[in-house]
């Protein structure tokens, strides 16, 4: 079942024109419009999401991939300009028109954000177990004991020492900061995660330890996921299927296997070539 | 009976004024007069002018002699007072440009329109003890000069409008002149328009302005301006005539002003210098200097070092805020302070127990007697 | 509601303030040389400003916890002293009302007298130490323990206004976070107390939801005061003046300090103590030290010292000398009335 649709979804930086989506995407070659100098940091972007289902979105830097992750995760930036129409499921009317509270609320407890950087998604001065309980706290729970025994269980999930519960954050290693984001982001059940460049600042080998940790978590949980990469190997592990994505537009689209076996886009070969 | 002070407080209230009264009467020489300190300690009435936010040099001596020298204490004094007047009308914003300038001085470039004046100044001078000093007035020492009339001094132009014209200075933010925030009217929100942190800045205590600003310079900061000049002289006061509607000089007030470019560049395509503003009233070079850098960093607008974060700058930056909550903590703190050691008897209790065994549980004397640290040095 | 019509009918009549002899500064010197605070308005304050302080607690009291700010004007006082408290009092107070100022539970307190004798001198006010008869009671850190009364306003000093500035100093940042009721942070707080010490470990300024909207800071009062703040009958009016914010908790309405169901909010307990002069267990208490050799004590650490508790509420403990039995509601026409915490009628059983 679809959990979340979207189409047209744009975010643009600037004032705006009617050349603007004319003059920018990849036939152009750019994602500032000449005429005004806006830059289109995404835009036509058609895409859903079934239920337990994981999404890759892979392109590289400016291609506007996190532009469009951080408008489906509901992030708003003030300095941009976000239109389009995203539906999901179990809420009325459109996502990117919700008001603070609507929101906070969705925030809270149907779709999370995994931040690119650490700094972003948590508070290194709390404990680790502080920064994951703040979700729970925030959407509501209000027994001790509950939030603890929810915590010691996300800590156990996601493979970080329970030991370390009560220590700083910022004493954790940037694998561990990773993990508990993980943590924080699935501490209320979502339905959706958006994991938005995973492995920012993490060795190669703990990479793979985190998303192989991701991925056992989101299976047995059942929680779908958009995953934002510029790292094709990331998405080939985690994704069913993959969106490519170059100068704000999404350019070619489909099974993860099909796109890394046969690439249709000449871009798509090019990403696909330069890795092996 | 000493559980509560059951005395009079006013008595004692009184008293203890009486004492401090006391204290300058205390020794033999004569009472100082109002306008000797207006005249002979010019610099001390100017701080508290400028800190009070009221520009009137007599009550300032007032105040100054009331408080025994104590500089934030007398523009306290000021502030309290102005704060009870009513507000007649307010002035038409005067332009800085016109001041007649008895000082100036322009680092920024050897040769400006109108000159370097140097004026009054011990800058250049050794700093030592005149004993001289102790018995009596020397005379004169200008007495011999010759002055010629030049006439009516000349309007100098400001260096920053020669930058200016070519392009090279970023406006800040303008503010609106025909309705500037009164901060004394209005309290600062956050984050607070460039006039309502210039304002602040021009009442702040001299030693935090000072302070701040040298944090900048200090390396706790981006910014190290190079002054494009600093001016002592008098500005006019003016009011509209009720009737004609005319602008008419009433007064004039002494103040010194500091301007500054800062190579700090505003904008990557059209690089510019950022500005930094100072002004106070009375003589006050050092604050006035420190205020320039403290709008120019606070226009940087960052969290990362203190001067250049509006908010830590405003709340730090005033004499009767910080005057005021530094010495109350000398007030009775007694009801804080037992709910305080309810809390750390009660944790205590908590962890002495919980460093016993189980089995100790039961024996809570031996648990509350047997605090973790205790059992520590035992090992 | 009489006194709020007359204070208005007055700004009425003198056009907002009476002006003070500032012809010349030579005048203005000669008015404050010679006698003192004759020179000044009615309370001090001028009219207009008066006005502007009365209107922003009008706007607290329509958003219960919400701080207005409000133009804090330099008091006589130094700030952190109480000059928020006072220009509230000021502006609320007309010459047919008795004040009552305490500072730290005592009418005696050397600067609860300094602010008395401002409100005396400038606005002829009559005061008194007695709770019960005051119409206004400007204090700082305690609430008395007779229950105060819906024909009563109470006015608390603030030294720091937010509650959120345990876990942020910055105002810009907890103004948004006020805004949007978000208050994880300060719940992580709370959970990390707990952590650390197994309880929640904040003495005073314990942080407080008013009308499940605001989280409010309820001044450095014991915890031992919060709940009497909970759907009380009087107005409380908190107002700081360095900081120049005004905020209130309106009569009746809901004030919830915040707490786990499972670590429950509670109040200081003196285990085991009665107020050594009227013997009172249901009181805030305070620890008194004092030299050795007046009453055998059986504590043999203390060398030097002797502890023994008192009431904190000094004019309070004075009626119950007289009448040790006195309840704290004695002055109502029904009894039982719920103030402040449930306490034990005896402080052996506890």
């Amino acid at each position: 079942m679809t959990l979340l649709e979207a189409s047209a979804v744009e975010t643009i930086y600037g004032p705006g024109c009617p050349d603007c989506l004319d003059a920018t995407g990849d036939r152009a070659g750019t994602n500032q419009c000449p005429r005004c100098g806006t830059v289109v940091a995404c835009a036509e972007a058609d895409l859903d999401v079934a239920e337990g289902e994981v999404l890759g979105i892979v392109g590289e830097s400016g291609s506007g991939k996190s532009s469009l992750a951080e408008a489906l995760a509901l992030e708003r930036d003030p300095e941009a300009t976000v239109n389009g129409e995203v539906s999901y499921a179990g809420h009325d009317g459109n996502l990117l028109e919700v008001d603070y509270q609507t929101r906070h609320d969705l925030r809270s407890r149907d779709i999370s954000l995994v931040h690119q950087h650490i700094r972003d998604g948590l508070d290194l001065e709390f404990t680790g177990g502080g920064n994951v309980a703040e979700k729970l706290l925030s959407a509501g729970w209000r027994s001790y004991e509950d939030v603890r025994m929810r915590v010691r269980e996300l800590f156990e999930e996601t493979e970080i020492p329970v030991a370390r519960m009560d220590d700083p954050a910022r004493t954790y290693s940037g694998g561990m900061q990773r993990r508990v984001q993980i943590a924080r982001a699935l501490a209320t059940d979502p339905d959706l995660i958006v994991l938005d460049e995973p492995t920012t600042g993490l060795d190669v080998s703990v990479q793979a330890r985190v998303l192989d940790t991701f991925r056992r978590v989101q299976r047995e949980e059942g929680v779908a996921a958009i995953v934002v990469s510029h790292d094709l190997g990331v998405v080939r592990l985690l994704a069913d299927r993959t969106l490519v994505m170059r100068h704000g537009r999404i350019v070619e689209s489909g099974l993860t296997d099909r796109v890394m076996e046969d690439p249709h886009h000449e871009y798509t070969q090019t990403l696909i070539n330069s890795v092996i | 009976m000493g559980y509560v002070a059951v005395t009079a407080g006013e008595e004692i209230i009184e008293r203890a004024a009486d004492l401090f009264e006391k204290q300058r009467l205390a020794g033999d020489s004569e009472g100082l007069d109002v306008d000797q300190l207006d005249d002979q300690l010019g610099r001390l009435t100017a701080q508290a002018m400028s800190e009070g936010g009221l520009y009137a040099p007599r009550l300032a001596a007032l105040a100054v002699k009331q408080a025994q020298g104590d500089t934030v204490e007398a523009a306290f004094l000021l502030r309290a007072y102005r704060s009870t007047l009513e507000r007649f009308d307010e002035t038409p914003a005067v332009d800085p440009g016109e001041m007649i300038a008895t000082r100036r001085v322009s680092p920024a470039f050897k040769d400006v329109p109108g000159g370097q004046i140097l004026g009054a100044t011990k800058d250049y001078t050794q700093r030592l003890l005149d004993f001289d000093l102790v018995d009596g007035e020397t005379a004169d020492p200008t007495e011999e000069w010759e002055v010629a009339d030049e006439g009516d001094p000349e309007r100098l132009t400001t260096v920053t409008e020669l930058l200016r014209s070519e392009g090279l200075l970023h406006e800040p933010d303008e503010p609106d002149v025909d309705d500037p925030t009164d901060t004394t009217r209005e309290s600062v929100t956050h984050p607070p328009d460039r006039d309502a942190v210039l304002q602040e800045l021009a009442r702040g205590e001299t030693g935090a302005v000072t302070a701040l600003g040298y944090s900048a310079l200090r390396g706790y900061g981006q910014v190290h301006p190079t002054l494009a000049e600093v001016r002592v002289g008098r500005l006019p006061v003016r009011i509209e005539h009720p009737y004609t509607g005319d602008e008419v000089t009433v007064t004039h007030a002494d103040v010194t002003e500091s301007e500054a470019v800062v190579p700090v560049y505003e904008k990557r395509e059209d690089p510019q210098f950022a500005f930094g503003y100072g002004l106070t009233f009375g003589r006050n070079e050092r604050k006035a200097i420190g205020m320039t850098i403290l709008d120019a960093s606070i226009q940087l607008d960052s969290d990362d070092e203190p001067a250049e974060n509006a908010e830590f700058v405003l709340d730090t930056i005033d004499g009767m805020d910080s005057f005021g909550f530094i010495e109350h903590l000398k007030l009775p703190h007694y009801v804080t302070f037992q709910s305080i050691l309810d809390r750390i008897r009660a944790i205590r209790e908590r962890k002495g127990t919980a460093g016993k065994g189980h089995d100790d549980l039961a024996d809570e004397e031996s648990a509350e007697r047997a605090p973790v640290a205790e059992a520590n040095d035992d090992g | 509601m009489a006194k709020e019509t007359t204070s208005q009918h007055r700004d009425e009549s003198t056009g907002g303030g009476t002006p003070v002899p500032t012809d010349s500064v030579d005048a203005a010197l000669s008015a404050v040389e010679t006698d003192g605070l004759s020179g000044y308005n009615y309370a001090y304050l001028d009219e207009h400003t008066k006005r502007e302080v009365r209107r922003s607690m009008l706007k607290a009291v329509a958003i219960p916890g919400h701080q207005v700010p409000y133009a804090s004007r330099p008091m006589p006082l130094a700030r952190g002293w109480g000059t928020g408290g006072i220009q509230a009092s000021l502006s609320l107070l007309g010459p047919a009302d008795t004040l009552k100022v305490i500072d730290q539970g005592a009418d005696e307190s050397v600067n609860a007298a300094n602010i008395r004798r401002l409100a005396e001198n400038t606005a002829e006010v009559a005061t008194t130490t007695d709770t019960t008869k005051a119409d206004l009671i400007q204090s700082r850190h305690r609430i008395p323990e007779e229950v105060l009364t819906d024909d009563q306003r109470l006015v608390l000093q603030v030294p720091i206004t937010d509650a959120l500035r345990k876990v942020d100093p910055s105002d810009a940042a907890n103004r948004r976070r006020h805004a949007h009721k978000n208050y994880g942070k300060m719940w992580v707080h709370l959970y990390e107390n707990v952590v650390e010490y197994g309880e929640i470990n904040i003495a005073s300024r314990y942080p407080t939801m008013v009308a499940n909207r605001y989280l409010m800071d309820p001044s450095p009062i014991p915890r031992w005061d919060v709940p009497k703040l909970d759907d009380a009958n009087h107005l409380t009016i908190l107002a700081a003046g360095r900081e120049a914010r005004i905020y209130a908790v309106p009569p009746h309405t809901s004030v919830e300090p915040l707490a786990f169901e499972d670590r429950s909010f509670t109040v200081e307990r003196f285990p085991e103590q009665a107020c050594h002069a009227c013997g009172s267990t249901d009181t805030y208490l305070v620890e008194v030290s004092e030299e050795p050799g007046t009453t055998a004590g059986d504590d043999d650490t203390a060398a030097s010292f002797e502890t023994r508790y008192a009431c904190n509420d000094s004019s309070f403990c004075a009626k119950r000398r007289e009448n040790p039995n006195l309840p704290k509601d004695h002055h109502l026409d029904r009894s039982g009335v719920d103030w402040g915490p449930a306490t034990p009628d005896g402080g052996e059983n506890a």
